[in-house]
């Protein structure tokens, strides 16, 4: 019986082996697995990259108060970066799923098209769902943009969606009966949570004072980014993205803010991005290396 | 010549089912044309898709070029070699500058009399190595939707692609294509074969491919799907629908079709038909079973596999199924917990387009329309039901199963009006009103729906015309070209003979003067020429020829099935012989007519017999005319004015139009003004076009 937290392992051991990095999840709310910089920011630029990690994503709109046996405001991805995209990363991929006991000659297993676009982080990509036996498993992406920039070298992006897959291969009714170890399920460890940040979400959030928060954080980052600071800009970016999902859940944005507020938050994306890459060509004029300071060094194979 | 076979097969990751069909065909046609253009040409050409692999496949192409000759002319022969016959200065000059011998000059005979020329065979070139520069190209010049780079980034494509076979005449062709080297290798299917497939030509390529488990035929992998589903539905006493674009779609994502039955939980039939099989066909892309009886509890579902050896694909698909539709029912209790009116509300929270408001606007603007609209197409007795199905119609957008299943919107609100009790003249408009599905699909199913059908796309389109949001190009965000051609489809396919000009008026004077963009009478001008040109597809595909349409909508526009009529009618009448006679005397009419102020032609100033008998054979065709086109008799209607053609040629070769006399003059102009008067009604038969 693969546990939850058995899956993790094995998966995270697969991509250890495959010469990832694994970082640790970023310390803040964040709609997607993406936007954690090991992602966002280490897809611009030249360096080789190579790292997976877990990323809890919360998308305050999917709460169901834990009563929806398939949605939840929070969920987790096991993400997958591969930088520059390898020749044989589908194959990469499908040797994951044999990790997991998934034998392809038992299974079917597509890839059908589906293009990812962040319109807050000025990001798209081309690729596919995995699509295994009818069950949507892992979001497939070679990423085109990022920040409004164009991408060269290209990363391959490999998104897990964890419940599902769990759920999937144990055939679950409800993602609250999942296995997280042999003891506790699912609805054991998260299902009060869910009650309670959908509460939030849906009825308890104080608009007046999210909005304000919002623009606090959105003039935080601008001026994080005058004094030169990308990551504590980008994090209060993460910040206004976040809370513009609270906004939205909770019916507070009209159709029109709606294109205002995903506009304001690009521009912070981008702005990021573009400081991101002016403080590595700098670092790398200053040092004379290629790399920048910040950059811990992965075991890369490539 | 020795004529050898070319297979190309240029393996990626997996292309969009849309995509295969069209990349292979382009591939194909781009290679041939490259050739062509290298003066080569194969006995016959194939092309294959898979998600996985373009394959062109060239039978019977020459191994070489057709060697070509060239003669170069130098001095003339009587400065290149003197008395002697020896060669000159020139001679050798000329020589050394073609870098040939001397003696390998030839003396021909040319314009300028004998001169001195070398003559050089030039040898064609090798196939192989025509192909080697010429398919690069064409994988370069092929477009796609969506395009993507990879790895380090510098090449673009519609996927990465990971190995190239070219192999011509038993031999691999040296290329690169994407950073590929082509060679002699490729692989089967990627998780049914193993070991890499060596191929020396396109027979035993495709051979080895289908025991690696890969079919390369996409009709071949359609038709197995369809033998294998059917199949399977009979042994559970039922059948699939005939579904082309699924089972089409389902050929272009696997390699190696497959096909398994799986049911789901039978109490899911409670559920609308038309949830069931969203879930199926457009989520899962299930094949669903039908019984005599209805639905049955069962689907088939393609896989990328030969077998099922352990049942658990079918369960995994079963395990999704049932999940969707137990989401859908919880939607559909959901749902049903509010009346429709009682979600009125919502729509306000609802945006139709950032400047044009919510959706409670609009289902307001909608109703008033459809309010006008059914008196007009002779349906005054449905004016309540429009505009209770109106003021409904958009409701199901605040529905949770709307929001999940999008391509049911209409439907749901349909449906759930029925649930509530409304008559079928309103649930049904509910249902039908965004139909036709594309434009050109199903047109709503009875009169009611029909109005509303066209209300809302009347209010859509004069919304975003009003905002100057015209559709250039092939960017048509908001589909209005679907819109109008709904409009003129329902209009044309119900024969309701209504000028919609007013309605297009009242359509755009509803939203709000002062947005920004075009006034209203503007902004109808614009509507006139986006329909005219829906109007002139429409007719186009119904076989009429670009001059008819241009006759027929000169005479009037806005009453699209009145236009379609006069246009049959005209495409039947100009058979006759009388008619090209007319088409010529109304071109010189209209010549001749110029900008003349129009009065009434007088009995008292006809001189000349030709013009008494012209005036008369006019005012008898006149009366029967207006009678027969009144009565929508438009091809009678011609044919009658085609009677007046020998009059009207004799009154051109007897009577001199712009004679000396100014009263004369005004009077044979005013008889013509009268004529073309009349056939302007019927059409603009100076647009026809006859042959001299």
């Amino acid at each position: 019986m693969l546990t939850l937290q058995r899956l993790i392992a094995e998966l995270s051991a697969y991509w250890e082996e495959q010469g990832c990095l694994i970082e640790q999840p970023y310390d803040q709310p964040m709609g997607a697995g993406t936007m954690h910089p090991a992602t966002f920011l280490r897809v611009l630029g030249p360096e080789a990259w190579r790292c997976a990690y877990v990323q809890p994503s919360r998308r305050p709109a999917d709460g169901r108060y834990g009563e929806n046996p398939f949605r939840l405001a929070k969920h987790l991805q096991l993400q997958v970066v591969l930088k520059p995209s390898p020749e044989d990363v589908q194959e990469l991929y499908l040797r994951s799923l044999e990790r997991l006991g998934i034998d392809r000659t038992e299974h079917d297993i597509r890839f059908e098209e589906d293009n990812w676009e962040s319109p807050t982080l000025g990001a798209w990509g081309v690729g596919w769902q995995v699509v295994m036996d009818g069950m949507e498993i892992t979001q497939f992406t070679y990423f085109q943009q990022a920040g409004g920039i164009d991408l060269a070298p290209i990363t391959a992006e490999i998104t897990y969606g964890l419940e599902r897959i769990a759920m999937f291969l144990s055939k679950s009714n409800s993602i609250f009966d999942i296995r997280w170890n042999e003891g506790l399920s699912y609805g054991d460890v998260r299902r009060a949570e869910e009650y309670e940040m959908s509460k939030y979400y849906f009825e308890a959030a104080d608009t007046e004072r999210t909005a304000l928060l919002l623009d606090s954080y959105e003039q935080e980052a601008k001026s994080c980014l005058a004094a030169g600071l990308v990551l504590p800009a980008y994090e209060a970016t993460l910040q206004c993205s976040h809370l513009f999902n609270v906004l939205d859940a909770r019916g507070a944005i009209s159709a029109t803010d709606r294109v205002g507020a995903i506009r304001r938050v690009r521009e912070l994306a981008c702005a990021c991005a573009r400081a991101y890459l002016d403080r590595r060509t700098a670092a790398a004029g200053a040092s004379g290396s290629s790399a920048t300071p910040a950059a811990p060094v992965a075991s890369v194979t490539t | 010549m020795n004529r050898h076979d070319f297979l190309l097969e240029v393996r990626t990751e997996e292309i969009p089912a849309p995509v295969v069909v069209t990349a292979r065909r382009d591939l194909a046609r781009l290679v041939g044309e490259g050739l062509a253009g290298e003066g080569l040409a194969a006995a016959s050409v194939e092309s294959y898709g898979t998600p996985r692999r373009l394959i062109v496949i060239l039978r019977g192409l020459p191994e070489k070029q057709e060697d070509r000759y060239s003669e170069v002319l130098g001095p003339p022969a009587s400065t290149a070699y003197d008395a002697e016959g020896h060669p000159t200065k020139a001679a050798r000059g000329f020589a050394r500058a073609q870098e040939v011998q001397v003696s390998e000059l030839v003396v021909v005979d040319s314009t300028r009399g004998p001169t001195v020329a070398v003559r050089r065979t030039i040898s064609g070139k090798q196939t192989a190595d025509v192909l080697a520069a010429v398919v690069p190209r064409a994988i370069s010049a092929m477009t796609f939707p969506k395009t993507m780079r990879w790895g380090d980034g510098s090449r673009t494509y519609v996927r990465p692609v990971r190995s190239v076979v070219a192999v011509f005449g038993g031999h691999v062709v040296a290329m690169e294509i994407l950073g590929v080297a082509a060679g002699s290798r490729t692989v089967g299917h990627p998780a049914l074969s193993e070991l890499p497939i060596r191929v020396s030509g396109p027979d035993d390529y495709l051979q080895k491919l289908r025991t690696a488990c890969v079919e390369p035929d996409g009709e071949a992998r359609r038709i197995r799907i369809l033998e294998g589903a059917r199949e399977l539905a009979a042994a559970v006493g039922g059948s699939i629908e005939s579904d082309l674009d699924l089972a089409t779609t389902l050929a272009d994502l696997v390699e190696w079709p497959g096909v398994v039955r799986g049911s789901f939980a039978p109490e899911f039939l409670e559920l609308p038909e038309e949830v069931t099989t969203t879930a199926m066909r457009t989520h899962q892309k299930y094949l669903p079973v039908r019984g005599p009886a209805g639905l049955l509890p069962h689907f088939i579902a393609v896989m990328d596999n030969t077998e099922d050896r352990r049942g658990l694909i079918a369960k995994g698909n079963e395990w999704v199924l049932n999940a969707r539709l137990a989401d859908a029912r919880f939607f559909y209790e959901e749902d049903r917990r509010q009346t429709l009116e009682s979600r009125l509300p919502e729509l306000s929270r609802l945006s139709f387009q950032d400047r044009l408001g919510d959706y409670r606007q609009k289902t307001e603007r909608v109703e008033r329309l459809a309010e006008a609209i059914a008196p007009l197409v002779g349906r005054p007795d449905l004016v309540d039901s429009v505009k209770t199905a109106a003021r409904l119609s958009k409701v199901d957008l605040t529905t949770r199963m709307v929001r999940e299943f999008t391509d049911l919107q209409g439907i749901v609100g349909g449906i759930y009006a029925r649930l509530q009790g409304h008559p079928e003249s309103v649930w049904r408009s509910i249902y039908d009103h965004y139909r036709p599905a594309g434009g050109t699909g199903e047109p709503p199913r009875e009169a009611p729906g029909a109005i509303l059908a066209l209300a809302d796309r009347f209010d859509t389109l004069a919304g975003l015309f009003r905002l100057g949001l015209v559709p250039t190009g092939s960017r048509d965000p908001y589909g209005l070209r679907r819109a109008a051609f709904g409009i003129v489809g329902i209009a044309i396919g119900r024969t309701w003979r209504v000028d919609w000009k007013p309605i297009a008026r009242q359509a755009l004077s509803q939203y709000p003067e002062d947005l920004t963009g075009l006034a209203v009478e503007e902004a109808l001008g614009e509507l006139e020429k986006f329909f005219a040109e829906r109007l002139r597809a429409l007719l186009e595909r119904r076989g009429h020829s670009y001059d008819e349409i241009s006759a027929v909508m000169g005479a009037g526009l806005w009453d699209f099935a009145d236009v379609a009529d006069r246009a049959s009618a005209l495409s039947e009448a100009r058979r006759k012989m009388d008619f090209r006679s007319l088409v010529l005397a109304a071109k010189r009419i209209r010549n001749i007519l110029g900008d003349e102020e129009a009065v009434s032609p007088e009995n008292a100033l006809y001189r000349e017999e030709a013009e008494r008998q012209l005036a008369s054979d006019f005012l008898q065709a006149q009366q029967l005319v207006g009678e027969l086109a009144s009565a929508r008799r438009y091809r009678a209607a011609m044919e009658t004015l085609a009677s007046i053609a020998p009059s009207l040629d004799r009154f051109f070769v007897e009577v001199l139009v712009n004679c000396p006399e100014p009263d004369l003059r005004r009077n044979r102009l005013a008889l013509l003004g009268a004529i073309q008067k009349e056939l302007s009604k019927l059409a603009d038969f100076s647009e026809i076009v006859v042959e001299k």
